[in-house]
């Protein structure tokens, strides 16, 4: 009998691990094959390097460098502020507060990731966007900036907990062998600590990074959508993700703009699955020392 | 004889529990002392409060003074103390870099040397009075974990002595090594003693009796008889010492 139950679980687990990789690559190659059909008709150069992106001009412009530009601007601005806040707070709640603090401190960062987007958008167009436009005094507080200071809280969730699991598994005798040479609390944690714990809170950043990309709710409420290439942070932009979002469903089944949108899908896709490939790496590396 | 360290009712307390009871002890310059007693005596937290490395757990609180030629330890900041004196520890720390680097690390930063050629003399005198360099001599630029016990814990007391402490403080160094390698740390521990203040926490009373000049038996968190090795070894004036020493508790 227990042997007739082991081996109906272990069926049942291997057939669910193998329907995940299927979906995976239905999924892939759905968006290959709508993406191709418009590759046929469309130069992929004049896909990735065209300026204009007017799906409904005559002849229609489906250049999407405007919306990789703003998708990188927002990510690379959430980037630069969620990564280092993330690492200082990780590093805090790791090695400064005592234990009963961190666990409070950790289940109220992993609460922030409970946020859903609509929500952290909406916080964002009522009271960061104005904000933004008196402070900086421009236009429209709707720019790449307001994108990334939201995504970065977005991000930080996962950044915090992921680089703090590393940060705290790094084997206190190497923080005692430091300190006891005389190395301040300071220079032990840059040192020792961080350097330890570098592949964890590298995939923790890119794990972060994928977030980010791949977020809609937030960009398409607040970035101010306008797909011009933007000179600075301060101006409107548009990403891939709030174009699909906000297009999808105004486009005919089976038209170029319909199939145009599954490529742009299919560079998001791309993306992530390379940033996600390189987290990997790194978690790989931690696992290995 | 001139005292190096002088203990002067030191109480200490882990979330206000008293661990050790109003101690006073003196450690003479160039001597071995050890430390011996059963387990959760308060040996390590003793050892611990020397260096102030017990002040880095927020739970831990003490009273009495130390004081190190005289001067409070605690009007010194910890990174100058910790310099003056050196501790190892029960297990080896080597810290995850290369045997080469695990040495520099600390002078580099103290800014005692800056150039290639003292950094490399320097590697070769701590190895060589730590009983290390013949073994690993071809091997600087490797990874000091990836080095057996024995030879891990040997580095640490070169990484110690790279930083020519006056004082060097021992966590029963020994507890994880083989009879072999013991006997190496050992010896290198003697060595030391021309050169250095030693402080030797163990496990093992006949390590004890082998490498000190003076040892003191604690228990329960309170200093029951301090003596000359042989003295305290051969007629223990405390019957609890005789029972310790003659294996009959702890
Ligand atoms: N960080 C700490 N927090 C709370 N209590 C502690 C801490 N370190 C030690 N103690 C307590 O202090 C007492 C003395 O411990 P200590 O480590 O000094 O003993 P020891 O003599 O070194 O024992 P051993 O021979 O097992 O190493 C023990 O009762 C222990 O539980
Ligand atoms: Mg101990």
């Amino acid at each position: 009998m227990r042997r007739i139950i082991d081996t109906i679980i272990e069926k049942v687990i291997f057939s669910c691990g193998t329907l995940s990789v299927i979906f995976v690559i239905l999924i892939f190659s759905f968006l290959f094959m709508e993406s191709f059909a418009f590759f046929k008709d469309f130069d992929i150069t004049k896909f990735v390097t065209g300026r204009y992106w007017y799906p409904d001009s005559e002849p229609a412009l489906f250049g999407i460098l405007s919306l990789i530009v703003g998708s990188f601007l927002v990510t690379l601005g959430a980037c630069l502020i969620a990564v280092p806040v993330s690492i200082m707070t990780a590093l805090y709640i790791s090695e400064v507060v005592s234990k009963s603090v961190r666990d409070v401190l950790k289940s109220l960062v992993e609460l922030m990731a409970a946020i859903p987007s609509v929500v952290i958008g909406f916080i964002g167009m009522i009271v960061l966007v104005p904000c933004v436009r008196k402070l900086f005094n421009v236009p429209t507080g709707l720019t790449a900036f307001s994108g990334s200071v939201m995504l970065a809280f977005m991000a930080m969730p996962t950044m915090v907990t992921i680089s703090e699991d590393a940060i705290h598994s790094v084997p206190w005798q190497y923080k005692e062998g430091a300190l006891a040479l005389g190395a301040t609390k300071w220079q032990t944690m840059r040192r020792i600590v961080l350097k330890t714990a570098r592949p964890g809170i590298m995939a923790a950043i890119m794990l972060g990074i994928g977030r980010v990309v791949g977020e809609t709710m937030t960009v398409m409420m607040i970035t101010g959508n306008s797909s011009r290439i933007p000179h600075s942070i301060f101006e409107p932009v548009r990403t891939m993700t709030a174009v699909i979002a906000a297009e999808m469903g105004e486009t005919v089944k089976g038209s170029m703009h319909y199939k145009a949108l599954f490529s742009i899908g299919l560079v998001l896709f791309l993306i992530t699955f390379l940033i996600n490939f390189v987290a990997d790496l790194f978690l790989g590396k931690n696992k290995n020392k | 004889m001139v005292d190096k360290i002088k203990v002067d009712n030191l109480s200490c307390y882990y979330n206000r529990k008293c661990v050790l009871e109003s101690l006073n002890i003196n450690v003479i310059q160039n001597e071995i002392l050890s430390i011996i007693g059963p387990s959760n005596s308060g040996k390590t937290t003793f050892l611990r409060a020397l260096n102030r490395m017990n002040d880095l757990d927020l739970t831990y609180s003490r009273r009495g003074e130390v004081y190190l030629d005289g001067g409070s330890i605690f009007d010194i900041s910890m990174e100058d103390l910790r310099r003056r004196i050196g501790m190892l520890f029960a297990m080896p720390t080597p810290l995850p870099m290369t045997i080469y680097e695990n040495i520099v690390y600390a002078p580099k930063r103290l800014g005692l040397i800056s150039k290639k050629s003292e950094q490399d003399a320097l590697v070769e005198r701590a190895l060589k009075d730590a009983s290390l360099w013949d073994e690993v001599k071809d091997r600087l630029k490797s990874s000091a974990m990836k080095m057996s016990g024995g030879q891990q814990q040997r580095l640490c007391i070169a990484r110690i002595l790279a930083i020519n402490p006056e004082v060097i403080l021992f966590d029963e160094p020994c507890s994880g090594l083989d009879p072999i390698s013991t006997v190496k740390v050992e010896e290198s521990m003697i060595g030391l003693k021309q050169k250095y203040t030693i402080v030797l926490v163990t496990n093992n009373v006949k390590q004890a009796s082998r490498v000190s000049d003076r040892t003191v038996f604690f228990f329960m968190g309170k200093i029951v008889e301090i003596g000359t090795t042989d003295k305290l070894f051969v007629s223990p004036k405390e019957k609890q010492t005789e029972d310790y020493i003659t294996g009959r508790f702890g």
